[in-house]
């Protein structure tokens, strides 16, 4: 008896435990759902008083929509280098046999973290700066391209190493040229983990704040990440209303991303090769 | 179709490993010809050779009247069904039997024509729309055969053709290759470790180990006069009983008991000679009373084989053991006294693990000391495995 209750208070305790836990994670969320709507937004979450004149007021901003836009392009072109470079090495690294391979992978993997960190930011913002990349959105494309393709490569190397060689082999055979076999075979048969370092590239590149904000000058070029800090009252009180509202713009287009992704592109091919 | 010339065709890998080591072989036009040996022999890599997706280090390989050696494997004129079968898993059946044709720049129309016409022969008609993931084993096989044969290749290459094949399939997709190989008449080589599959498929069989080539010959010569003790261990679903002996006073002694001289190495072994005494388990014959020229031993293990069984005999002298197939019906008990009789014609003499003959063979192997131990030589599959 006595155990039954113990046991039924270590369940209650176990359950208010997770529930807090829960809204600690849920009540941001929830605020982000509900400020954008709220006629008068507040730091705290509540039903909302249904409006939308804080969408109004967004367009208004000179720079909002605008840095959405920005955001996409730097993300976008980002998202095409590091896919196409991180493919054709991580290919190259997985099927020819280079002396010290491994030891140039994790090297560069390790290194990869600082190149994009704070750490670095001066010597970059020196290299950019002779380089003539100052307020240049291709240069802020580059350096973050230049920070995710390690990692990007040895996500992908791991998805070309499990592709079994015969697929090419066998193409081979029949006469395909390696452009070719890249073109028919590989790529298709890879392409969840192209899709997957695609999104990751995109976010990261998507919430990167300091690169985009050393190195573009001027505001009409900055991305969302940017844009958002710039958000204040007169008064250099947090804009609330603008800020929720462009906060729930911000995320809309990465959260509906991940959910076409791993609809289209997060099945796997199975069979075809006997194992 | 042509006939394949390999000569002192050698391949070390970059780790130092010879895997084929000067070897000459010929393979006929429209032969089925099967490389046999355990895994690690080379038989793979000398395929791989052949389609030139290794390059050799040494030697040379013709096709036809064209010398391949250097050639990339596309432009050698040979399709290679893998192990795996290889099927590309996002292409359905009729785009991966196309695929040769879409790579020799054949346009959709005619390609998708010869395909179904492919897939149909081999029973395929109403898989055409089917991933490869769809298919069963055996299916999957035949969806590869098919994409070879789209190729219309001078020479076919199989890499362990059946091994991915339930037991059951893999007799019904023996049988269906060997037609297919008839009907087709192009020159097939094919690999496989296991010596049934060898000895039911291939019109020669070429056995390997070490990266040599220890015998080449049809099924019925490796079978019945294996040049080696290796060959005569690795062949035959119960391998052959191998006993130390001696040649005195115009007998062979094994294990004590007299038996005459088999007629192939009759004049050819002298007095006191020691060698190695083969007699494969079918050629042996169960007596339950003494006889002369016989073996005699006790009954230590019967296996039931199904319409025969497999007697395991304790020779005297602790000799070793020796294996006799015995019809239904006649099976001994262990512990009874049995003596078994060699079939005249079919024993045969090993001198240092080479067969004893007037002619030296053709691949002069060097001397391999195996240490003889009969019932302990490489097990190989069986027939009803």
């Amino acid at each position: 008896m006595n155990s039954t209750i113990q046991h039924m208070l270590g369940r209650v305790g176990r359950y208010v435990f997770l529930s807090a836990v829960l809204g600690f994670f849920a009540i941001p969320l929830l605020w982000l759902a509900t400020a954008p709507f709220d006629r008068t937004p507040k730091i705290t979450t509540s039903m909302p008083d249904f409006a939308l004149d804080n969408f109004r007021a967004l367009l208004d901003n000179p720079y909002a929509v605008n840095s959405l836009l920005n955001s996409i392009y730097l993300a976008g072109g980002a998202a095409v280098l590091v896919v196409s470079f991180a493919a054709l090495a991580a290919y190259a690294l997985s099927r020819v046999r280079v002396p010290g391979r491994d030891a140039l992978l994790y090297g560069l993997l390790l290194l990869s973290s600082i190149v994009t960190g704070t750490a670095t930011m001066v010597p970059l913002f020196e290299l950019a700066f002779r380089l003539n990349l100052i307020d240049s959105r291709l240069g802020v494309i580059l350096i973050m391209s230049g920070g995710l393709l390690p990692a990007a490569i040895f996500i992908l190397k791991d998805f070309m190493d499990s592709t079994p060689t015969s697929y090419e082999e066998s193409a081979r055979v029949f006469g395909a040229s390696p452009l070719q076999i890249v073109r028919h075979i590989v790529v298709p048969v890879v392409r969840p983990g192209l899709a997957t370092v695609a999104v990751w590239t995109v976010a990261n590149v998507w919430g990167n704040f300091l690169v985009p904000f050393l190195l573009l000058r001027s505001p009409d070029k900055a991305p969302a990440a940017v844009i958002m800090y710039t958000l204040y009252t007169e008064g250099g009180q947090a804009n609330l209303s603008l800020l929720s509202t462009f906060s729930l713009l911000y995320s809309l287009p990465v959260v509906l991303m991940f959910v076409f992704v791993s609809t289209r592109y997060g099945f796997r091919f199975h069979g075809g090769i006997k194992r | 179709m042509a006939a394949i010339t390999m000569s002192e065709l050698t391949k070390v890998y970059p780790n130092g490993v010879r895997a084929l080591d000067a070897l000459d072989l010929q393979i006929a036009d429209g032969e089925f010809f099967a490389l046999l040996g355990p895994s690690g022999c080379g038989k793979t890599t000398l395929l791989r050779t052949i389609a030139g997706l290794e390059v050799a280090t040494g030697g040379s390989v013709h096709i036809g009247e064209r010398d391949v050696t250097d050639l990339q494997p596309g432009r050698r004129d040979v399709a290679m069904v893998f192990q795996d079968y290889a099927l590309f898993p996002h292409m359905n059946v009729r785009d991966n039997i196309a695929y040769p044709l879409r790579i020799k720049k054949v346009d959709r129309r005619s390609r998708h024509a010869k395909a179904a016409d492919t897939a149909g022969g081999l029973g395929l008609a109403q898989l055409l729309e089917r991933r490869p993931g769809q298919l069963s084993g055996g299916q999957q096989q035949r969806v590869a055969l098919a994409r070879a044969m789209a190729y219309t290749p001078q020479v076919f290459l199989l890499d362990e053709p059946l091994s991915n094949l339930d037991a059951r399939l893999r007799l019904e997709a023996r049988t269906f290759l060997k037609r297919l190989q008839r009907d087709l008449g192009v020159t097939t080589v094919f690999v496989t470790h296991d010596q049934a599959e060898a000895l039911a498929l291939a019109d020669r069989i070429a056995v390997m180990e070490g990266g040599r080539i220890r015998q080449v010959g049809t099924p019925v010569e490796v079978f019945r006069r294996p040049a080696n003790t290796f060959v005569a261990g690795f062949i035959g679903s119960t391998p052959m009983n191998l006993l130390d002996a001696q040649i005195t006073d115009g007998v062979v002694r094994v294990a004590g008991a007299a038996l005459p001289i088999p007629e192939h190495a009759e004049g050819l072994v002298a007095d006191g000679e020691h060698v190695t005494y083969g007699a494969r388990p079918e050629y042996l014959d169960y007596w339950p009373a003494e006889k002369s020229g016989a073996l005699p031993g006790e009954v230590v293990v019967v296996e039931n084989l199904g319409s025969s069984s497999l007697v395991s005999l304790d020779l005297p002298g602790d000799v070793g053991t020796m294996q006799v197939v015995v019809p239904e019906g006649q099976e001994p008990q262990p512990g009874d006294r049995g003596w078994a009789v060699p079939r005249p014609g079919r024993a045969l003499l090993y001198r240092d693990g080479s067969l004893v003959t007037t002619s030296v063979p053709a691949q002069a192997a060097p001397p391999v000391d195996h240490e003889v131990l009969v019932g302990d030589t490489p097990s190989s599959g069986t027939l009803s495995s």
